[in-house]
Protein backbone atom coordinates (compact mmCIF):
# COMPACT_ATOMS: atom_id res chain seq x y z
CA UNK A 1 0.00 0.00 0.00
CA UNK A 2 2.71 2.59 0.58
CA UNK A 3 3.44 2.55 -3.10
CA UNK A 4 -0.16 4.43 -3.64
CA UNK A 5 1.30 7.96 -2.39
CA UNK A 6 3.59 8.59 -5.55
CA UNK A 7 1.09 7.71 -8.69
CA UNK A 8 0.82 10.97 -9.04
CA UNK A 9 4.69 11.90 -9.08
CA UNK A 10 4.57 10.48 -12.90
CA UNK A 11 1.52 13.50 -14.20
CA UNK A 12 -0.58 12.00 -16.65
CA UNK A 13 0.29 9.25 -18.34
CA UNK A 14 -1.37 6.27 -20.19
CA UNK A 15 0.88 3.87 -19.50
CA UNK A 16 1.70 2.45 -16.62
CA UNK A 17 5.06 2.87 -14.78
CA UNK A 18 6.11 0.10 -12.56
CA UNK A 19 5.09 1.58 -9.01
CA UNK A 20 1.69 1.68 -10.68
CA UNK A 21 1.99 -1.79 -11.94
CA UNK A 22 3.04 -3.41 -8.91
CA UNK A 23 0.23 -1.21 -6.69
CA UNK A 24 -2.64 -2.41 -9.13
CA UNK A 25 -0.74 -6.13 -9.27
CA UNK A 26 -1.02 -5.48 -5.02
CA UNK A 27 -4.85 -4.31 -5.36
CA UNK A 28 -5.64 -7.57 -7.31
CA UNK A 29 -4.17 -9.37 -4.70
CA UNK A 30 -6.24 -8.14 -2.19
CA UNK A 31 -9.02 -8.51 -4.59
CA UNK A 32 -8.61 -12.38 -5.19
CA UNK A 33 -7.32 -13.33 -1.75
CA UNK A 34 -10.60 -11.97 -0.14
CA UNK A 35 -12.53 -13.82 -2.94
CA UNK A 36 -10.69 -16.99 -2.71
CA UNK A 37 -10.56 -17.30 1.26
CA UNK A 38 -14.65 -16.63 1.52
CA UNK A 39 -15.37 -19.02 -1.21
CA UNK A 40 -13.06 -21.76 0.79
CA UNK A 41 -14.65 -20.75 3.83
CA UNK A 42 -18.15 -20.06 2.00
CA UNK A 43 -18.39 -23.38 0.99
CA UNK A 44 -16.72 -25.92 4.39
CA UNK A 45 -19.18 -23.81 6.54
CA UNK A 46 -21.68 -24.09 3.91
CA UNK A 47 -22.23 -27.77 4.11
CA UNK A 48 -22.43 -27.24 7.54
CA UNK A 49 -25.21 -24.32 8.02
CA UNK A 50 -27.26 -26.75 4.74
CA UNK A 51 -27.06 -29.90 6.86
CA UNK A 52 -28.12 -27.94 9.91
CA UNK A 53 -31.24 -26.67 7.86
CA UNK A 54 -32.11 -29.95 6.65
CA UNK A 55 -31.94 -31.49 9.90
CA UNK A 56 -34.43 -33.25 12.36
CA UNK A 57 -32.58 -31.36 15.27
CA UNK A 58 -34.96 -28.57 16.23
CA UNK A 59 -31.98 -26.11 17.28
CA UNK A 60 -30.00 -26.88 14.37
CA UNK A 61 -32.76 -26.04 12.05
CA UNK A 62 -33.78 -22.41 13.93
CA UNK A 63 -29.93 -21.66 14.68
CA UNK A 64 -29.24 -22.54 10.48
CA UNK A 65 -32.41 -20.72 8.96
CA UNK A 66 -31.62 -17.63 11.70
CA UNK A 67 -28.16 -17.58 10.14
CA UNK A 68 -29.16 -17.48 6.52
CA UNK A 69 -32.02 -14.99 7.35
CA UNK A 70 -29.32 -12.56 8.88
CA UNK A 71 -26.51 -12.88 6.50
CA UNK A 72 -28.88 -13.15 3.29
CA UNK A 73 -31.22 -10.27 4.49
CA UNK A 74 -28.79 -7.39 5.22
CA UNK A 75 -26.07 -5.62 3.09
CA UNK A 76 -23.00 -7.23 2.72
CA UNK A 77 -21.55 -3.81 3.00
CA UNK A 78 -23.01 -3.45 6.90
CA UNK A 79 -21.90 -6.33 7.90
CA UNK A 80 -18.21 -5.39 6.99
CA UNK A 81 -19.41 -2.29 9.29
CA UNK A 82 -20.08 -4.27 12.11
CA UNK A 83 -17.14 -6.31 12.24
CA UNK A 84 -14.49 -3.31 11.14
CA UNK A 85 -16.27 -0.73 12.92
CA UNK A 86 -19.20 -1.47 15.35
CA UNK A 87 -16.99 -4.61 16.91
CA UNK A 88 -14.28 -2.46 18.13
CA UNK A 89 -16.84 -0.12 19.78
CA UNK A 90 -18.97 -2.55 21.53
CA UNK A 91 -15.49 -3.99 22.84
CA UNK A 92 -14.43 -1.06 24.29
CA UNK A 93 -17.56 0.04 25.62
CA UNK A 94 -17.81 -3.34 27.77
CA UNK A 95 -14.37 -3.46 28.54
CA UNK A 96 -12.60 -0.12 28.12
CA UNK A 97 -9.88 -1.80 26.13
CA UNK A 98 -9.43 -0.28 22.86
CA UNK A 99 -8.62 -2.85 19.89
CA UNK A 100 -8.55 -2.45 15.96
CA UNK A 101 -9.57 -4.82 13.60
CA UNK A 102 -7.09 -5.65 11.13
CA UNK A 103 -8.66 -4.80 7.94
CA UNK A 104 -8.02 -7.66 6.21
CA UNK A 105 -9.35 -9.74 8.99
CA UNK A 106 -12.32 -7.90 8.66
CA UNK A 107 -12.91 -8.65 5.03
CA UNK A 108 -11.55 -12.63 5.75
CA UNK A 109 -14.78 -12.96 8.07
CA UNK A 110 -17.49 -10.82 6.67
CA UNK A 111 -16.96 -12.16 3.32
CA UNK A 112 -16.40 -15.93 4.55
CA UNK A 113 -20.14 -15.33 6.70
CA UNK A 114 -21.81 -13.77 3.81
CA UNK A 115 -20.67 -16.22 1.51
CA UNK A 116 -21.52 -19.47 3.96
CA UNK A 117 -24.89 -18.10 4.19
CA UNK A 118 -25.53 -18.29 0.60
CA UNK A 119 -24.01 -21.25 -0.70
CA UNK A 120 -25.85 -23.30 2.46
CA UNK A 121 -28.76 -22.15 0.66
CA UNK A 122 -27.04 -23.22 -3.28
CA UNK A 123 -25.67 -26.41 -0.97
CA UNK A 124 -29.41 -27.39 0.45
CA UNK A 125 -31.27 -27.17 -2.49
CA UNK A 126 -28.87 -29.23 -4.49
CA UNK A 127 -28.95 -32.01 -1.18
CA UNK A 128 -32.76 -31.82 -1.73
CA UNK A 129 -32.78 -32.26 -5.44
CA UNK A 130 -30.82 -35.91 -4.96
CA UNK A 131 -33.43 -38.98 -5.96
CA UNK A 132 -35.11 -39.58 -2.60
CA UNK A 133 -34.60 -43.20 -3.40
CA UNK A 134 -30.43 -42.89 -3.17
CA UNK A 135 -31.01 -41.94 0.94
CA UNK A 136 -33.62 -44.96 0.97
CA UNK A 137 -31.32 -47.51 -0.22
CA UNK A 138 -28.30 -46.21 1.33
CA UNK A 139 -30.46 -47.15 4.28
CA UNK A 140 -31.63 -50.56 3.29
CA UNK A 141 -27.76 -51.27 2.40
CA UNK A 142 -27.09 -50.57 6.70
CA UNK A 143 -25.71 -47.42 6.27
CA UNK A 144 -25.90 -44.56 8.64
CA UNK A 145 -27.53 -41.00 7.96
CA UNK A 146 -23.97 -40.15 7.93
CA UNK A 147 -22.86 -42.39 6.01
CA UNK A 148 -25.52 -41.93 3.23
CA UNK A 149 -25.02 -38.25 3.20
CA UNK A 150 -21.14 -38.21 2.87
CA UNK A 151 -20.57 -41.22 0.64
CA UNK A 152 -23.34 -41.03 -1.64
CA UNK A 153 -25.52 -37.93 -1.30
CA UNK A 154 -23.16 -35.30 -1.20
CA UNK A 155 -20.81 -36.58 -3.32
CA UNK A 156 -23.90 -36.59 -6.42
CA UNK A 157 -24.25 -32.87 -5.38
CA UNK A 158 -20.77 -31.94 -6.60
CA UNK A 159 -22.05 -31.56 -10.38
CA UNK A 160 -24.82 -29.53 -9.39
CA UNK A 161 -23.14 -27.02 -7.21
CA UNK A 162 -20.32 -26.08 -9.99
CA UNK A 163 -22.11 -23.76 -11.82
CA UNK A 164 -23.49 -21.67 -8.54
CA UNK A 165 -20.41 -22.02 -7.10
CA UNK A 166 -18.47 -20.20 -9.93
CA UNK A 167 -21.66 -17.67 -10.00
CA UNK A 168 -21.03 -16.97 -6.32
CA UNK A 169 -17.17 -16.79 -6.66
CA UNK A 170 -17.86 -14.24 -9.32
CA UNK A 171 -19.83 -12.42 -7.29
CA UNK A 172 -17.12 -12.41 -4.63
CA UNK A 173 -14.83 -11.49 -6.52
CA UNK A 174 -16.57 -8.49 -7.67
CA UNK A 175 -18.18 -7.70 -4.36
CA UNK A 176 -14.71 -7.41 -2.84
CA UNK A 177 -14.68 -3.56 -4.35
CA UNK A 178 -16.76 -2.92 -1.11
CA UNK A 179 -13.34 -2.86 1.34
CA UNK A 180 -12.40 0.23 -0.41
CA UNK A 181 -15.00 1.35 2.55
CA UNK A 182 -12.89 0.11 5.28
CA UNK A 183 -9.13 0.98 4.05
CA UNK A 184 -8.25 -1.93 1.82
CA UNK A 185 -6.85 -1.33 -0.83
CA UNK A 186 -8.16 -3.96 -3.78
CA UNK A 187 -7.84 -3.31 -7.32
CA UNK A 188 -10.76 -1.32 -7.83
CA UNK A 189 -10.22 1.60 -5.25
CA UNK A 190 -6.05 1.25 -6.20
CA UNK A 191 -7.23 1.91 -10.15
CA UNK A 192 -9.55 4.46 -8.97
CA UNK A 193 -6.96 6.88 -6.94
CA UNK A 194 -4.52 6.56 -10.24
CA UNK A 195 -7.67 8.02 -12.27
CA UNK A 196 -8.94 10.43 -9.53
CA UNK A 197 -4.43 11.56 -9.15
CA UNK A 198 -3.90 11.76 -13.02
CA UNK A 199 -7.59 12.95 -14.31
CA UNK A 200 -7.30 9.76 -16.54
CA UNK A 201 -10.13 7.52 -17.38
CA UNK A 202 -7.88 4.63 -18.65
CA UNK A 203 -7.47 3.13 -15.10
CA UNK A 204 -10.75 2.03 -15.23
CA UNK A 205 -10.50 0.34 -18.45
CA UNK A 206 -7.48 -1.40 -16.76
CA UNK A 207 -9.20 -2.21 -13.83
CA UNK A 208 -12.03 -3.94 -16.20
CA UNK A 209 -9.62 -5.81 -17.88
CA UNK A 210 -8.20 -7.33 -15.00
CA UNK A 211 -11.92 -8.28 -13.57
CA UNK A 212 -12.37 -9.48 -16.97
CA UNK A 213 -9.23 -11.63 -17.25
CA UNK A 214 -10.39 -13.05 -14.09
CA UNK A 215 -13.58 -13.82 -14.37
CA UNK A 216 -12.73 -15.62 -17.14
CA UNK A 217 -10.39 -17.68 -15.76
CA UNK A 218 -12.97 -18.63 -13.39
CA UNK A 219 -15.77 -19.47 -15.85
CA UNK A 220 -13.40 -21.36 -17.84
CA UNK A 221 -12.04 -23.57 -15.10
CA UNK A 222 -15.66 -24.16 -13.73
CA UNK A 223 -16.80 -24.60 -16.66
CA UNK A 224 -13.92 -27.92 -17.29
CA UNK A 225 -14.89 -28.71 -13.69
CA UNK A 226 -18.27 -28.78 -14.37
CA UNK A 227 -17.56 -31.64 -17.07
CA UNK A 228 -15.04 -33.66 -15.56
CA UNK A 229 -17.39 -34.17 -12.36
CA UNK A 230 -20.56 -35.20 -14.77
CA UNK A 231 -18.35 -38.19 -16.18
CA UNK A 232 -20.84 -40.50 -14.76
CA UNK A 233 -23.81 -38.88 -16.18
CA UNK A 234 -24.23 -40.09 -19.98
CA UNK B 1 -36.69 -71.12 11.47
CA UNK B 2 -39.11 -68.00 11.27
CA UNK B 3 -36.97 -64.90 9.55
CA UNK B 4 -39.64 -62.40 9.56
CA UNK B 5 -42.71 -62.28 11.45
CA UNK B 6 -45.43 -59.14 11.20
CA UNK B 7 -47.62 -59.23 14.28
CA UNK B 8 -50.72 -57.07 13.62
CA UNK B 9 -48.88 -54.57 12.14
CA UNK B 10 -50.70 -51.16 10.99
CA UNK B 11 -49.42 -48.29 9.18
CA UNK B 12 -51.01 -44.72 8.73
CA UNK B 13 -49.64 -42.11 6.68
CA UNK B 14 -51.61 -39.39 8.74
CA UNK B 15 -55.63 -40.08 8.10
CA UNK B 16 -54.33 -42.72 5.56
CA UNK B 17 -54.24 -46.31 7.03
CA UNK B 18 -52.30 -48.57 4.74
CA UNK B 19 -51.93 -51.15 6.78
CA UNK B 20 -55.14 -52.68 9.07
CA UNK B 21 -53.32 -55.49 11.27
CA UNK B 22 -51.10 -57.43 8.78
CA UNK B 23 -49.92 -60.96 10.52
CA UNK B 24 -47.42 -62.42 8.35
CA UNK B 25 -44.78 -64.91 9.07
CA UNK B 26 -42.06 -66.34 6.61
CA UNK B 27 -40.16 -69.45 6.94
CA UNK B 28 -36.34 -69.80 6.07
CA UNK B 29 -35.90 -70.75 2.39
CA UNK B 30 -39.65 -69.54 1.31
CA UNK B 31 -40.04 -67.47 -1.47
CA UNK B 32 -43.32 -66.04 -1.06
CA UNK B 33 -45.14 -63.38 -3.39
CA UNK B 34 -47.37 -60.68 -2.70
CA UNK B 35 -49.50 -59.54 -5.38
CA UNK B 36 -52.53 -57.12 -5.10
CA UNK B 37 -53.52 -54.02 -6.51
CA UNK B 38 -51.76 -50.76 -6.30
CA UNK B 39 -52.59 -48.73 -2.86
CA UNK B 40 -53.11 -52.35 -1.52
CA UNK B 41 -50.43 -51.67 0.90
CA UNK B 42 -47.24 -54.76 -0.90
CA UNK B 43 -44.91 -52.12 -0.86
CA UNK B 44 -45.40 -50.55 2.76
CA UNK B 45 -44.70 -53.66 4.24
CA UNK B 46 -41.89 -54.51 2.37
CA UNK B 47 -40.46 -50.87 3.57
CA UNK B 48 -41.86 -51.02 7.03
CA UNK B 49 -39.80 -54.59 7.71
CA UNK B 50 -36.69 -53.13 7.23
CA UNK B 51 -37.96 -49.86 8.62
CA UNK B 52 -37.64 -47.26 5.89
CA UNK B 53 -41.17 -46.90 7.01
CA UNK B 54 -41.77 -46.97 11.04
CA UNK B 55 -45.19 -48.82 11.22
CA UNK B 56 -47.71 -47.22 13.93
CA UNK B 57 -49.01 -50.57 15.74
CA UNK B 58 -47.87 -54.07 16.02
CA UNK B 59 -44.54 -55.91 16.36
CA UNK B 60 -41.81 -56.98 13.60
CA UNK B 61 -39.48 -59.75 14.24
CA UNK B 62 -36.53 -60.32 12.33
CA UNK B 63 -34.86 -64.25 12.85
CA UNK B 64 -36.90 -64.40 15.83
CA UNK B 65 -35.65 -60.90 17.54
CA UNK B 66 -37.92 -58.23 18.25
CA UNK B 67 -37.25 -55.12 15.92
CA UNK B 68 -39.82 -53.01 16.82
CA UNK B 69 -43.17 -52.45 18.67
CA UNK B 70 -45.05 -49.94 18.44
CA UNK B 71 -48.83 -48.62 19.48
CA UNK B 72 -50.69 -45.78 18.20
CA UNK B 73 -47.17 -44.37 16.99
CA UNK B 74 -45.45 -44.75 20.52
CA UNK B 75 -42.11 -47.09 20.23
CA UNK B 76 -42.74 -49.05 23.14
CA UNK B 77 -39.55 -51.30 23.50
CA UNK B 78 -37.10 -48.08 22.51
CA UNK B 79 -34.87 -50.58 21.05
CA UNK B 80 -30.93 -49.59 20.33
CA UNK B 81 -30.74 -48.40 16.86
CA UNK B 82 -27.68 -50.13 16.47
CA UNK B 83 -29.36 -53.58 17.60
CA UNK B 84 -32.22 -52.28 14.30
CA UNK B 85 -29.46 -51.42 12.27
CA UNK B 86 -27.67 -54.78 12.25
CA UNK B 87 -31.42 -56.31 12.09
CA UNK B 88 -31.98 -54.31 9.00
CA UNK B 89 -29.12 -55.38 7.51
CA UNK B 90 -30.19 -59.62 7.25
CA UNK B 91 -32.60 -57.79 4.69
CA UNK B 92 -31.55 -57.13 0.99
CA UNK B 93 -33.72 -55.07 -0.67
CA UNK B 94 -34.28 -54.27 -4.60
CA UNK B 95 -36.38 -51.48 -5.57
CA UNK B 96 -38.55 -50.65 -8.43
CA UNK B 97 -36.60 -48.11 -9.98
CA UNK B 98 -32.75 -49.95 -8.96
CA UNK B 99 -31.39 -46.93 -7.03
CA UNK B 100 -28.18 -47.48 -8.24
CA UNK B 101 -26.19 -44.69 -6.83
CA UNK B 102 -24.57 -43.05 -10.44
CA UNK B 103 -21.57 -41.37 -9.26
CA UNK B 104 -19.95 -44.92 -8.59
CA UNK B 105 -19.02 -47.68 -11.01
CA UNK B 106 -20.88 -51.00 -11.14
CA UNK B 107 -18.27 -52.79 -9.13
CA UNK B 108 -18.16 -49.69 -6.49
CA UNK B 109 -22.38 -49.76 -6.27
CA UNK B 110 -21.66 -52.88 -4.79
CA UNK B 111 -18.73 -53.23 -2.50
CA UNK B 112 -19.53 -49.79 -1.21
CA UNK B 113 -21.64 -51.09 1.94
CA UNK B 114 -19.27 -53.68 2.80
CA UNK B 115 -16.76 -51.35 2.81
CA UNK B 116 -18.42 -48.53 5.17
CA UNK B 117 -20.69 -50.35 7.32
CA UNK B 118 -19.02 -53.65 7.70
CA UNK B 119 -15.74 -52.74 7.29
CA UNK B 120 -14.74 -55.52 5.31
CA UNK B 121 -11.17 -55.65 3.76
CA UNK B 122 -10.83 -54.01 0.09
CA UNK B 123 -9.52 -57.11 -1.34
CA UNK B 124 -11.97 -59.56 0.25
CA UNK B 125 -15.32 -57.38 -0.74
CA UNK B 126 -14.12 -56.95 -4.30
CA UNK B 127 -13.22 -60.57 -5.30
CA UNK B 128 -17.03 -61.57 -3.57
CA UNK B 129 -18.37 -58.39 -5.93
CA UNK B 130 -16.46 -59.75 -8.90
CA UNK B 131 -18.36 -62.84 -7.89
CA UNK B 132 -21.76 -61.59 -6.98
CA UNK B 133 -21.47 -59.89 -10.57
CA UNK B 134 -20.31 -62.81 -12.51
CA UNK B 135 -23.36 -64.81 -10.73
CA UNK B 136 -25.88 -62.01 -12.63
CA UNK B 137 -23.86 -62.29 -15.67
CA UNK B 138 -22.24 -58.75 -15.40
CA UNK B 139 -18.36 -58.78 -15.27
CA UNK B 140 -17.68 -57.27 -17.91
CA UNK B 141 -19.59 -54.41 -17.04
CA UNK B 142 -17.77 -53.56 -13.56
CA UNK B 143 -16.31 -50.41 -14.31
CA UNK B 144 -18.97 -48.98 -16.47
CA UNK B 145 -21.64 -46.15 -14.87
CA UNK B 146 -25.20 -47.42 -14.21
CA UNK B 147 -26.01 -45.05 -16.82
CA UNK B 148 -24.45 -46.82 -18.93
CA UNK B 149 -26.33 -50.07 -18.54
CA UNK B 150 -30.05 -50.93 -19.27
CA UNK B 151 -32.77 -51.34 -17.14
CA UNK B 152 -32.30 -54.75 -16.63
CA UNK B 153 -28.59 -54.63 -16.20
CA UNK B 154 -29.45 -51.83 -13.58
CA UNK B 155 -31.66 -54.35 -11.56
CA UNK B 156 -29.11 -56.93 -11.69
CA UNK B 157 -26.20 -54.98 -10.12
CA UNK B 158 -28.79 -54.15 -7.48
CA UNK B 159 -29.71 -57.42 -6.83
CA UNK B 160 -25.60 -57.99 -6.60
CA UNK B 161 -25.37 -55.20 -4.48
CA UNK B 162 -27.82 -55.74 -1.81
CA UNK B 163 -26.55 -59.62 -1.55
CA UNK B 164 -22.88 -58.19 -0.96
CA UNK B 165 -24.43 -58.18 2.46
CA UNK B 166 -24.90 -60.85 2.80
CA UNK B 167 -28.52 -60.60 3.97
CA UNK B 168 -30.89 -63.59 4.96
CA UNK B 169 -33.56 -62.59 3.18
CA UNK B 170 -34.30 -61.11 -0.04
CA UNK B 171 -37.12 -58.35 -0.15
CA UNK B 172 -38.11 -57.16 -3.90
CA UNK B 173 -40.30 -54.12 -4.27
CA UNK B 174 -41.60 -54.68 -7.73
CA UNK B 175 -38.34 -55.18 -9.39
CA UNK B 176 -39.29 -55.51 -13.10
CA UNK B 177 -42.68 -52.84 -13.58
CA UNK B 178 -39.61 -50.35 -14.32
CA UNK B 179 -38.17 -52.33 -16.89
CA UNK B 180 -39.21 -52.69 -20.44
CA UNK B 181 -41.17 -55.94 -21.54
CA UNK B 182 -37.85 -57.40 -22.98
CA UNK B 183 -36.32 -56.92 -20.39
CA UNK B 184 -38.01 -58.51 -17.68
CA UNK B 185 -36.91 -61.83 -18.56
CA UNK B 186 -32.96 -61.41 -17.65
CA UNK B 187 -34.10 -60.08 -13.67
CA UNK B 188 -36.42 -62.53 -13.27
CA UNK B 189 -33.84 -65.25 -14.30
CA UNK B 190 -31.28 -63.92 -11.51
CA UNK B 191 -34.57 -63.69 -9.05
CA UNK B 192 -34.93 -67.26 -10.25
CA UNK B 193 -31.33 -68.76 -9.45
CA UNK B 194 -31.89 -67.07 -6.26
CA UNK B 195 -34.43 -69.04 -5.45
CA UNK B 196 -32.96 -72.44 -6.32
CA UNK B 197 -30.19 -71.58 -4.23
CA UNK B 198 -32.11 -71.46 -1.04
CA UNK B 199 -32.96 -67.68 -0.47
CA UNK B 200 -35.43 -66.66 1.78
CA UNK B 201 -37.45 -64.23 -0.67
CA UNK B 202 -40.14 -62.11 -0.03
CA UNK B 203 -41.32 -60.13 -3.34
CA UNK B 204 -44.10 -57.40 -4.46
CA UNK B 205 -44.75 -58.63 -8.23
CA UNK B 206 -47.09 -58.26 -11.11
CA UNK B 207 -45.84 -61.14 -12.54
CA UNK B 208 -48.17 -63.22 -12.05
CA UNK B 209 -46.31 -66.51 -14.32
CA UNK B 210 -43.04 -65.97 -12.28
CA UNK B 211 -45.02 -65.84 -8.88
CA UNK B 212 -46.66 -69.52 -10.06
CA UNK B 213 -43.01 -71.05 -10.71
CA UNK B 214 -41.31 -70.01 -8.08
CA UNK B 215 -43.32 -68.94 -5.05
CA UNK B 216 -44.10 -71.36 -2.34
CA UNK B 217 -46.33 -69.16 -0.74
CA UNK B 218 -48.71 -65.89 -2.73
CA UNK B 219 -50.35 -63.64 -0.52
CA UNK B 220 -53.04 -61.25 -1.97
CA UNK B 221 -53.25 -58.43 -0.42
CA UNK B 222 -56.21 -56.41 -0.54
CA UNK B 223 -57.20 -53.06 1.59
CA UNK B 224 -54.25 -53.17 3.47
CA UNK B 225 -55.02 -56.73 5.00
CA UNK B 226 -53.66 -60.33 3.49
CA UNK B 227 -56.89 -61.31 1.54
CA UNK B 228 -56.08 -64.73 0.77
CA UNK B 229 -52.93 -66.78 1.07
CA UNK B 230 -52.01 -70.31 0.38
CA UNK B 231 -49.81 -72.10 -2.43
CA UNK B 232 -49.47 -70.89 -6.00
CA UNK B 233 -51.82 -73.18 -7.14
CA UNK B 234 -54.64 -72.54 -4.37
CA UNK B 235 -54.10 -68.50 -4.80
CA UNK B 236 -54.04 -67.86 -8.25
CA UNK B 237 -55.53 -70.76 -10.22
CA UNK B 238 -58.63 -71.71 -7.40
CA UNK B 239 -59.03 -68.49 -5.11
CA UNK B 240 -61.66 -68.90 -3.00
CA UNK B 241 -61.87 -64.81 -2.21
CA UNK B 242 -64.09 -62.65 -4.77
CA UNK B 243 -61.87 -59.96 -4.66
CA UNK B 244 -58.70 -62.30 -5.46
CA UNK B 245 -60.69 -63.83 -8.37
CA UNK B 246 -61.62 -60.06 -9.56
CA UNK B 247 -58.47 -58.85 -9.10
CA UNK B 248 -56.84 -62.17 -11.01
CA UNK B 249 -59.73 -61.39 -13.62
CA UNK B 250 -58.55 -57.93 -14.40
CA UNK B 251 -54.89 -58.66 -14.69
CA UNK B 252 -54.57 -61.90 -16.58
Amino acid sequence: MGQCSNFYDEGKINVLNETQLWAIFDGTIVTLEIAIVAIIFGAIFGVVVALGRLSKNKVANVLSWLYIWFFRGTPLLLQLFIIFYAIPIIYLDATGITFEVNPMIAAFVAFSLNATAYLAEIIRAAIESIDGGQMEASKALGMSYRQAMTKIIIPQTYKRLVAPLGNELIMLLKDTSLVSTIALFDLLRTTKTMASATGSWIYYIYAAAIYLFLTTIIQVVFDIMEKKLGIYER
Amino acid sequence: MSMVKLVNVRKSFGDLEVLKGVNLEVQQGEVVCIIGASGSGKSTMLRCLNQLERISDGEIYIEDVLSDKRANNKDLMKIDPVTVQSLCTELGMVFQNFNLFPHLTVIDNVTIAPLIVKKTDKKIAETRALDLLSMVGLSEKKDEYPSRLSGGQQQRVAIARALAMDPKIMMFDEPTSALDPELVGEVLATMRHLAEKGMTMLIVTHEIGFAREVADRVIFMDGGVICEEGTPEEVLLNPKEERTKSFLNKIL
